[in-house]
């Protein structure tokens, strides 16, 4: 069985149509009520997850870089792990940014008319029309920047997608039936290769997490339990800064081999070098 | 179908089928390796095979074609793909064209054996495999 991932510019109508599209096919739902699960199992506050899903870092609101790709692949490794059971539709946890190159994986974006948003948004605050059009241009704009920071791609790109849908047009219901019918095509079936896909991204995104606990700049790559990871340090804590990160993500689960890459910190030595 | 499983092997690279064809006796199967594919496809004109395992990138004819020639002669045969170019559009046009599964190379023959076995089951004609662990 397949896992649907459901991406849109709308939030509510995000979950509506996940919710209905899984109550058509019987499949798992996964949508932002997993952050308290999260947050309980990482010992961090499901508000902050919430809010690193929404915000750029900003260190006046205390979410420094650092923790805010540490929430961020929290969060990854959390949905990768319930999408590996399969007949899962997922929504609201960024997954359309980060479950790339898997073939069984449907991933649809649900776009709507803007005006009728606008309008229901003037309506709903008691404020004019225009005032409503400029919050969800500032909104949008606030969101491509979000996606590209976090994961340097733009959610707005339809060729992200398998299946676009315009709630201009179609009603969700209508929406989530031809989801739920374009999910049985022989093309998105899981197969040894787009599971295996799927298991090296989780086992990635599991090392990620553990590495970022405690440090910064990490990118992992992983296949079969051999990971690649790639940071930076002072040329004076490279041998050290190699050992941490082969121990820490040696302690994984399904980890059988770990390379590190360390790159030169050029600007912390540039800085270093004036002091 | 005989009891024991029937397999065409079929990978331009001698080495594939040299290794695989030992791994898929010990499970009890029958495996006849063929490193040309139009010689493939004339043993596939003659005979049915309950599964066939097909490298996709080949020169003469692709797996992919071979998948299309072996499902129109032999509807009910499993057609494995594998390769070493796996890449997400390659998989999903295999399996819309309606191969069985599809493995990236390189691959343990343990991953193999796993998926004979599911395409074993899936043929009414389930052979005990318990992996070896990792080769």
């Amino acid at each position: 069985m397949s896992i649907i991932i459901i991406s849109a510019d709308d939030r509510a109508a995000e979950g509506q149509i996940g919710g209905r599209t899984a109550e058509i096919l019987g499949y798992g739902r996964l949508g932002p009520e997993l952050l308290q699960e999260i947050a309980a199992k990482y010992g961090v506050e499901e508000g902050k997850l919430a809010e690193a899903l929404e915000r750029e870092p900003s260190l006046l609101r205390g979410m420094p870089p650092k923790k805010w790709y540490y929430y961020l692949s929290c969060i990854e490794a959390e949905v990768l792990e319930r999408l590996a059971a399969d007949k899962m539709v997922c929504w609201s946890l960024a997954a359309h940014l980060y479950v790339l190159g898997i073939s069984h994986a449907l991933r649809v974006r649900i776009i709507s008319d803007i005006e009728q948003r606008a309008a229901a948004l003037a309506e709903e605050n008691g404020i004019s029309l225009q005032r409503a059009q400029k919050i969800l241009a500032k909104q949008q704009r606030q969101r491509v920047q979000w996606c590209q920071t976090a994961y340097g791609q733009d959610e707005t790109d339809p060729a992200l997608y398998d299946l676009v849908i315009n709630l201009g047009q179609i009603d969700p219901d209508e929406a989530a039936a031809t989801i739920a019918k374009a999910v049985g095509y022989r093309k998105f079936e899981p197969m040894t290769y787009s599971r295996k896909c799927l298991a090296n991204l989780l086992l990635a995104a599991k090392v990620k997490t553990r590495l970022l606990e405690t440090m910064s700049d990490i990118h992992v790559q992983s296949r079969d339990g051999r990971v690649v990871v790639t940071t930076k340090a002072l040329k004076r804590d490279k041998q050290k800064k190699t050992l941490a990160i082969k121990e820490l993500a040696g302690s994984v689960e399904g980890v059988d081999f770990v390379e590190v890459h360390i790159n030169n910190d050029i600007f912390s030595e540039a800085a270093q070098s004036l002091r | 179908m005989s009891e024991r499983l029937d397999i065409l092997l079929l990978d331009d690279e001698p080495i594939v089928g040299k290794r695989l064809k030992p791994a898929l006796e010990k499970i009890g199967c029958r495996v006849e390796v063929f490193e040309n594919p139009v010689e493939a496809m004339a043993r596939l004109e003659k005979k049915k095979f309950d599964i066939v395992v097909t490298d996709i990138r080949m020169d003469e004819m692709d797996g992919l074609q071979v998948l299309e020639r072996v499902l129109d002669k032999w509807p009910e045969t499993k057609v494995i793909m594998i390769t070493g170019y796996a890449m997400m559009a390659l998989a999903r046009e295999s399996m819309e064209k309606g191969a069985f599964d599809f493995i990236a190379k390189p691959f343990r023959p343990d991953d193999l054996r796993r998926v004979i076995a599911k395409a074993a089951k899936a043929l009414g004609s389930p052979i005990d495999f318990t992996p070896a662990g990792r080769a």
